[in-house]
C-alpha cells in the first residue's frame, strides 16, 4: 500500500468515520441495553427522556461529559490518565481492517486479522494501567484479574479464528468474507460450528462482560480496575468496553456469519444486522447469568476451551490436508 | 501530585509515615502477614447490605483472615428500652430489623406479655401467625434477590420486589404501613383484618407457588449458581452451636432446630409444618433451606386463614402508655427470619423496663464469618457473607 | 433421673450458690443457676459437650455489682437454661467463654462497651458496637440512686439457696420504689 495523499486523506476521514461510529454505537448500545435489561426485568426501562427514552443515552453522556473529573491523592499522575485513552485509541485502529460493506473498507490490508489481534492484546494494558495508577486496592485486584483473563481468553480465540484462516488460506478480511456464500449454509458457521462456539465463549471473555465481567464484578470489587475513574475518564472506558464489544461482533459477522452477504442483497446492513444480533446476544447473556467465579473462569478457559480450539485446529488442518491429497 | 507520590499499595505497610488506617485497620494489622493485602470491604461497599465493614487479608484471592467491624448503625436500642414505657419502645421493634419488622414486634411484646401474664385472643394469634409469616415470606424473597445480586446475578432481585411487593400490599392493610411494621399490642393486634385480606392472602399462596417454581428453573437451576454454592462456605453444626448460630444457617448444618417448632410459642403447635434440615451445610443448602421456608410458610398461611376464628382481637384493658410492669424478668424468643431473635426483658415494677436485652439473630451469625472465610477465596467470602442473611441494623441495633 | 434433673445436680456440684426453677411460660427460661465465676468455665463446657449452644449474654446492673447472664438453649426440649454471675466491687472482671464459645467473643466486647465489663481471656477486647474514641463512661451504667438491688427484681423464680451470702442478698427487704 503505498502512503499517497489519497491514501492519507482516506484513513483520516475513515479514523473520523470510526470516531463516529464508536460513539454513536456506545449511545445506541447503551439504550438497547437499559431497554433490553427493562425487559428481562419486567419494568419499562427508560422512559421519560424524549419518546421511548430515546434521548435517555444523549443526557448521559452529555452529564459524564460536563462532570468533574474527580482525582483521588496519591495516584500516579502521568499512568492514571494515561490508562482511558490507552483504552480508546488502539480501539480505533481495529476498526480500520474491518470491510463493512464491497467497497466498505478503511484499510484493506493483507494481513487484517493479525493487526487486529495485535491491537486488541493493547487494551488490556489500559487496564492494567489504570489499576495500578489509580493507587486503589480494589482497582489493582481488578487489574490483576483483567490481565490474567485476557491473556488467557486471547488464546483460545485466535485459535478458533485461525481455524477459519486455515479454511480460506487468507488473513485477509475481505477475502474471508468472499469465501463465503450469500446464504445461512455457505457461511463459515457450518464449516467451523465448534470454532464459532469457542469465539463466542471467550468473545465474552475478552470483553469482560458478564457472566465473565471479573475485573469490574461490582459485588466483590465494587468497579474493579475503574473504581477511581469519573467523568470522562469513566466515560473512555465505557465508550471502549462498548466498542470492543462491537469490534469483536464484526470479527465474528466477518469470520463466521457471512460478513456483508445476506440473502437476497447483499450489502454493509448485513455486517450491521449481524453484528448487533451477537451484541443483542452478550446483553441477554449478561442480565440473565450470575457471575461465575475466578478459578472457574480460568478453568473453563485453560481446561475446556483451549484443548477444544487446539483439537479443533489440529482436525481442521488434518481434515483439509486429506482432501487437498485426495483432489 | 507527581509520580513521587505514589505509593505502592503492595507495600504499603512498609511505608509507616504516610499510612494512616484508623483504629481497627491497625489493630487489625498487627497479626497481619508481612506481604498481604489488608482490604476493607465497606463500610460503604455493594455486597455488604449496608453499612457492614469487614476487614479481610488478602494473600491474591485468598482471604486469610477476616473481621467484620461493627457499630455503623447502632442506635442503641438497649438505652432506649430503658428511658421509655414498654409501649411508648414498641415502635422501637420495626426499626431493629427492617426486614422481619413484625417478628421483633412479637419477640417485644411476648416478653411483655409474659412478665404482664397476659393472654391475647385466639384471633390475634391467628393474625400475628399470618401476618409474621407473610412478613417472613418477604424477607426471604428480598434475601434471595440480593444473595443472587452478590453472586453477580441482577434480574432475579428485581422479580422478587414484585411478589415482596405484593406482600406488602396485603400486610398494609391490616398494619398500615409497608416497611416498620408495628403491628403488635400487648394483649392483641391493633386492626382486624376484612374481606379483601383475606381474599388478596389467599390469591397469592397459589400465586407465590406458580413462581417459586419459575424461579427453581430460572435460578436454583442455573449452573453457574450452582457451582459458586455447592461447596462452598461448608459450617457443621459443631461451628453453629459454638458461635450460637440459629435460623437457616444451624437448620442447613443438618440440624432441626426451629423456635416455632422446639420452644413452641403462641398456636405454632397447632399447625402442621415441616422444619427442613438441609441437605447440605454449604451455602446452597442454605440457600435451598430459605427457599423451602417460603413453601412452609406458605402451608402455615393457608391453614391459619381457613381457620381464622372470629371474636375480639385485643384484650379488654390491654395495656397502655402509663402501664405498669410487675417485677421480675421474661425472656421471649421467636423464629425469625434470620434465626431466633430474643428479648430479655427485667423489670423492677417501676414504669419504664429495668434492662431490655435485644438478641438478633444476625450478630451472632454474623461473628461465624471470620471462622468461615479463612482459607476462601475472596468472590466465596462474598457468597458465604450473603447466605447469613444480614440485616445490618438488626446486627447493630 | 431427667435431664433437667441432672443438671441441677451437676450445677449443685459445682457450687451453685442459687439454684432456681422457673415457669416456662411465665418468664422463658427452666432452669437458672446462680454461679461462682471461677466455675464459669467448667460448666460452660459442660454445657458444650451436651450440645448446648451461647444465645445470649445478658449484663444487668444492680446495686450489689453485675449480674451477667449466660443464656443457653440445646435446639429440644428442655428450653432455656441461664448460668448466672455476679461480679461485685469495683472494675468488675469475668472470665471470657471464648475457648468453648467463640460467640461470646463478641456478646462479652458488646458487654464491655456497654457496662464497662472486663473480660479476661477474650483475645480481642476492643470496642464493638460503640466508636474506638468512645470517650463517656460506659452508656448502660445507670445513676448510683436508680439502681435497684438484686432482691427487687424477682429474678429467681422458684428457687433454693445453698449459701448465706446469698440468703442475705436476695431475702433482703425491698425498698420502695418511685
Amino acid at each position: 500500500m503505498d502512503l499517497s495523499i489519497v491514501s492519507f486523506v482516506q484513513i483520516i476521514v475513515s479514523v473520523l468515520l470510526v470516531i463516529a461510529l464508536m460513539v454513536a454505537n456506545a449511545v445506541v448500545m447503551v439504550y438497547i441495553e437499559r431497554k433490553m435489561a427493562g425487559f428481562i426485568q419486567r419494568r419499562p426501562g427508560p422512559y421519560e427522556v424524549g419518546p421511548y427514552g430515546t434521548i435517555q443515552a444523549v443526557c448521559d453522556s452529555m452529564k459524564l461529559l460536563a462532570k468533574q473529573v474527580f482525582v483521588p491523592g496519591n495516584v500516579d499522575w502521568l499512568l492514571y490518565f494515561l490508562a482511558p485513552v490507552t483504552a480508546f485509541l488502539p480501539v480505533l485502529l481495529l476498526y480500520l481492517p474491518i470491510p463493512f460493506g464491497p467497497y466498505l473498507t478503511a484499510m484493506n490490508v493483507d494481513d487484517g486479522i493479525l493487526l487486529i489481534l495485535a491491537f486488541a492484546g493493547l487494551g488490556v494494558v489500559s487496564n492494567l494501567l489504570a489499576g495500578w495508577a489509580s493507587n486503589n486496592k480494589y482497582g489493582v485486584l481488578g487489574a490483576a484479574r483483567a490481565v490474567s483473563q485476557s491473556v488467557a481468553y486471547e488464546i483460545p480465540m485466535i485459535m478458533a479464528l485461525l481455524s477459519v484462516v486455515f479454511l480460506t488460506g487468507s488473513l485477509n478480511l475481505t477475502e474471508i468474507v468472499d469465501s463465503q456464500g450469500s446464504w445461512p449454509w455457505q457461511w463459515n458457521i457450518f464449516a467451523q460450528p465448534f470454532a464459532f462456539f469457542i469465539y463466542l465463549v471467550s468473545l465474552i471473555g475478552e470483553t469482560n462482560r458478564a457472566p465473565f465481567d471479573l475485573p469490574e464484578a461490582e459485588s466483590e470489587l465494587t468497579a474493579g480496575f475503574h473504581t477511581e475513574y469519573s467523568g470522562m475518564g469513566f466515560a473512555l472506558f465505557f465508550l471502549s468496553e462498548y466498542a470492543n464489544m462491537l469490534l469483536v461482533s464484526f470479527v465474528c459477522a466477518t469470520f463466521f456469519l457471512g460478513g456483508w452477504k445476506g440473502p437476497f442483497l447483499d450489502g454493509f446492513w448485513w455486517t450491521f444486522i449481524k453484528a448487533y444480533a451477537i451484541m443483542v446476544f452478550m446483553v441477554w447473556i449478561r442480565w440473565t447469568f450470575p457471575r461465575v467465579r475466578f478459578d472457574q473462569l480460568l478453568n473453563i478457559n485453560w481446561k475446556w476451551l483451549l484443548p477444544l480450539s487446539i483439537l479443533n485446529l489440529w482436525l481442521t488442518a488434518a481434515i483439509l490436508k486429506i482432501l487437498s491429497k485426495i483432489y | 501530585m507527581n509520580a513521587s507520590n505514589f505509593i505502592n499499595p503492595f507495600s504499603i505497610r512498609e511505608d509507616e509515615g504516610s499510612f494512616a488506617g484508623d483504629f481497627y485497620t491497625r489493630n487489625f494489622e498487627r497479626q497481619a502477614r508481612k506481604d498481604s493485602i489488608i482490604l476493607n470491604l465497606g463500610p460503604q461497599h455493594p455486597s455488604t447490605h449496608g453499612v457492614l465493614r469487614v476487614l479481610v487479608e488478602l494473600d491474591g484471592e485468598y482471604v486469610l483472615r477476616a473481621e467484620p467491624v461493627l457499630g455503623y448503625l447502632h442506635r442503641m436500642h438497649d438505652k432506649m428500652g430503658e428511658v421509655k414505657t414498654p409501649y411508648q419502645y414498641l415502635p422501637n421493634m420495626g426499626r431493629v430489623d427492617y426486614l422481619h419488622p413484625i417478628a421483633w414486634n412479637w419477640a417485644f411484646v411476648g416478653a411483655v406479655e409474659r412478665l404482664a401474664s397476659i393472654e391475647p385472643p385466639k384471633r390475634a394469634e391467628y393474625l400475628r401467625i399470618i401476618s409474621c409469616e407473610l412478613n417472613r415470606i418477604s424477607s426471604h424473597l428480598l434475601w434471595w434477590g440480593a444473595f443472587v445480586l452478590d453472586l453477580g446475578g441482577v434480574t432475579p432481585i428485581l422479580y422478587a420486589f414484585e411478589e415482596r411487593e405484593m406482600i406488602n400490599d396485603i400486610l398494609q392493610i391490616i398494619t398500615g404501613s409497608r416497611l416498620t411494621m408495628s403491628y403488635f399490642r400487648f394483649g392483641g393486634v391493633c386492626a382486624d383484618c376484612d374481606s379483601r385480606f383475606i381474599k388478596l392472602t389467599k390469591d397469592f399462596i397459589p400465586y407465590l407457588r406458580e413462581r417459586l417454581k419459575i424461579y427453581k428453573a430460572l435460578v436454583t437451576d442455573n449452573i453457574i449458581l450452582r457451582r459458586r454454592l455447592e461447596g462452598v462456605g461448608p459450617m457443621d453444626t459443631d461451628i453453629c452451636l459454638r458461635y450460637g448460630a440459629t435460623g437457616p444457617v444451624l437448620r442447613a448444618s443438618g440440624l432441626s432446630s426451629d423456635t416455632r417448632r422446639n420452644i413452641p410459642y403462641s398456636l405454632y403447635d397447632n399447625f402442621e409444618f415441616a422444619i427442613p434440615a438441609g441437605p447440605s451445610n454449604d451455602c446452597f443448602g442454605r440457600y435451598l433451606i430459605r427457599l423451602f421456608e417460603i413453601e412452609t410458610s406458605l402451608q402455615i398461611i393457608e391453614q391459619a386463614i381457613e381457620s381464622l376464628p372470629d371474636g375480639p382481637i385485643l384484650i379488654d384493658k390491654a395495656p397502655k402508655a402509663n402501664y405498669k410492669l410487675p417485677a421480675g424478668e421474661s425472656y421471649f424468643a421467636v423464629e425469625g427470619a434470620r434465626g431466633q431473635i430474643g428479648v430479655h426483658l427485667v423489670s423492677d415494677g417501676g414504669k419504664n423496663p429495668y434492662r431490655v436485652k435485644l438478641r438478633s439473630p444476625g450478630f451472632s451469625n454474623l461473628s461465624l464469618f471470620a471462622e468461615a472465610a479463612k482459607g476462601t477465596l475472596l468472590a466465596d467470602a462474598i457468597a458465604i457473607l450473603g447466605s447469613l442473611d444480614l440485616v445490618i441494623p438488626e446486627v447493630d441495633r | 433421673m431427667t435431664e433437667i434433673e441432672k443438671l441441677i445436680q451437676r450445677f449443685k456440684q459445682a457450687g451453685a450458690y442459687v439454684i432456681s426453677n422457673h415457669n416456662f411460660k411465665k418468664e422463658g427460661l427452666t432452669v437458672s443457676a446462680v454461679i461462682d465465676a471461677s466455675q464459669l468455665k467448667t460448666l460452660a463446657k459442660d454445657l458444650y459437650r451436651q450440645g448446648y449452644s451461647l444465645l445470649d449474654l445478658s449484663t444487668l446492673e444492680v446495686k450489689e455489682g453485675f449480674l451477667l447472664t449466660y443464656h443457653f438453649d440445646k435446639f429440644e426440649k428442655p428450653g432455656r437454661i441461664a448460668l448466672r454471675v455476679l461480679l461485685e466491687g469495683p472494675g468488675p472482671i469475668a472470665p471470657s467463654l471464648y475457648e468453648i464459645f467463640q460467640g461470646a467473643e463478641w456478646h462479652e466486647r458488646e458487654s464491655h462497651d456497654f457496662f464497662g465489663v472486663k473480660f479476661a481471656g477474650n483475645p480481642n477486647l476492643i470496642p464493638l458496637l460503640l466508636p474506638d474514641d468512645f470517650q463517656a463512661p460506659p452508656p448502660l451504667r445507670k445513676n448510683p440512686e436508680s439502681l435497684t438491688s438484686l432482691a427487687a427484681l424477682k429474678l429467681f423464680g422458684s428457687y433454693e439457696i445453698l449459701s448465706s451470702r446469698w440468703e442475705t442478698i436476695i431475702n433482703s427487704k425491698v425498698e420502695n420504689i418511685s
